[in-house]
């Protein structure tokens, strides 16, 4: 993963980007940036291995699932289960947030070159990957803050002025 | 939606979210092309000696002197699986950093990595991670309460403007529609 700050700000610029051709309201934005935490809820393993749940359930369980574009899918859908209505709309703003985490997540550094299996459970493959990043450089928050100061000047000097 | 169905939805969601895990934590070793550090811990490193593998490990020792640095594998317990010689890390690690390791398997638990990637360089690169992580987590948890607020009583969160007032604001005032909020 890259550092979360990266995504947030990234599903933030992108957001703003398609607001100039469809106006967005400001909570689905806030919406879609909470739907780019959702694939790394994995990092529950911080505080609870996936050995100890194993142990605990008796069963296997590996929480890197939450992850994966399946994962993603069934938490955009719980997402959109704790709002009073308009369920659809934000369960495509949670899953559009957390696509944009997977698609970044998907160019990162692996040694070998393929990138992690994202795709689970629609495919087990490993795609190639032009392994672009590593999550601890700060070069990757220095761009994610440029192209989201960049979007936000043209938004409030070039777009909103028209 | 009523508050009774979208619970029952909400609970059959996280029972798929749990058989996802589930599956994924079965099939996963079947399926990652790479000897996991479960599958290390129970049949030994020696298993895999001559197969070119991608490794995910903890820098325990840089020898700078022979260019070798020493890894620790771990596996779903966070226990060691194996400590590893790996020669050919072009990168400048410490100790406590993550490396990935890929490269061909020799005999004594020693790797010639083909291409290795620093992960973490120290654990410094670790704390870095994790606090921009959390900066990132309050952003959107705090740009999110900025617009939404939750309703005890429908256990449900609600926007703070709701849709007629925005539908309200006139349209031929492009500032103001763009408050979006």
């Amino acid at each position: 993963m890259a550092d979360l700050l990266s995504h947030v700000l990234l599903v933030y610029a992108c957001c703003t980007i398609a607001s100039w051709y469809r106006p967005i309201p400001d909570r689905w934005i806030a919406v879609a940036m909470i739907g780019s935490i959702l694939p790394d809820l994995n990092r529950i393993t911080l505080l609870v291995a996936n050995g100890t749940l194993e142990a605990t359930l008796g069963i296997p369980f590996n929480v890197d699932a939450i992850s994966t574009l399946g994962g993603s899918i069934v938490l955009a859908a719980i997402g959109a289960m704790v709002v009073r209505d308009r369920h659809r709309r934000t369960f495509a703003a949670l899953f559009a947030g957390a696509l944009s985490h997977l698609l970044v997540d998907g160019v990162k550094a692996y040694a070998d070159g393929a990138a992690g299996a994202w795709l689970y459970p629609v495919t087990w493959v490993r795609h190639p990957t032009p392994s672009l990043y590593v999550s601890s450089d700060p070069a990757v928050l220095a761009v994610a803050v440029s192209v989201t100061l960049l979007v936000l000047a043209v938004d409030r000097y070039a777009i909103r002025t028209q | 939606m009523r508050l009774a169905r979208r619970v029952a939805i909400a609970a059959v969601l996280l029972t798929a979210l749990g058989g996802l895990c589930v599956h994924y934590g079965a099939t996963y070793d079947d399926n990652w092309p790479h000897p996991t550090g479960d599958q290390i811990q129970q049949e030994g490193l020696e298993s895999f000696t001559g197969d070119r593998v991608l490794l995910f490990g903890e820098v325990r020792a840089v020898n700078g002197d022979a260019e070798t640095i020493t890894i620790h594998v771990v596996d779903d317990n966070d226990e060691v699986a194996a400590e590893l010689e790996v020669r050919g890390v072009d990168d400048q690690v410490a100790p406590g950093g993550v490396v990935q390791v890929y490269g061909v398997l020799e005999s004594g638990a020693v790797m010639d990595a083909d291409r290795t990637v620093v992960v973490n360089r120290d654990p410094s690169a670790t704390t870095y991670k994790l606090v921009t992580s959390v900066v990132g987590l309050l952003l959107a948890v705090g740009y999110f309460l900025q617009q939404w607020r939750f309703d005890v009583r429908g256990l449900a969160f609600e926007p703070r403007i709701s849709d007629s007032e925005l539908e309200s604001e006139p349209e031929t005032e492009p500032a103001e529609v763009r408050q979006r909020g």
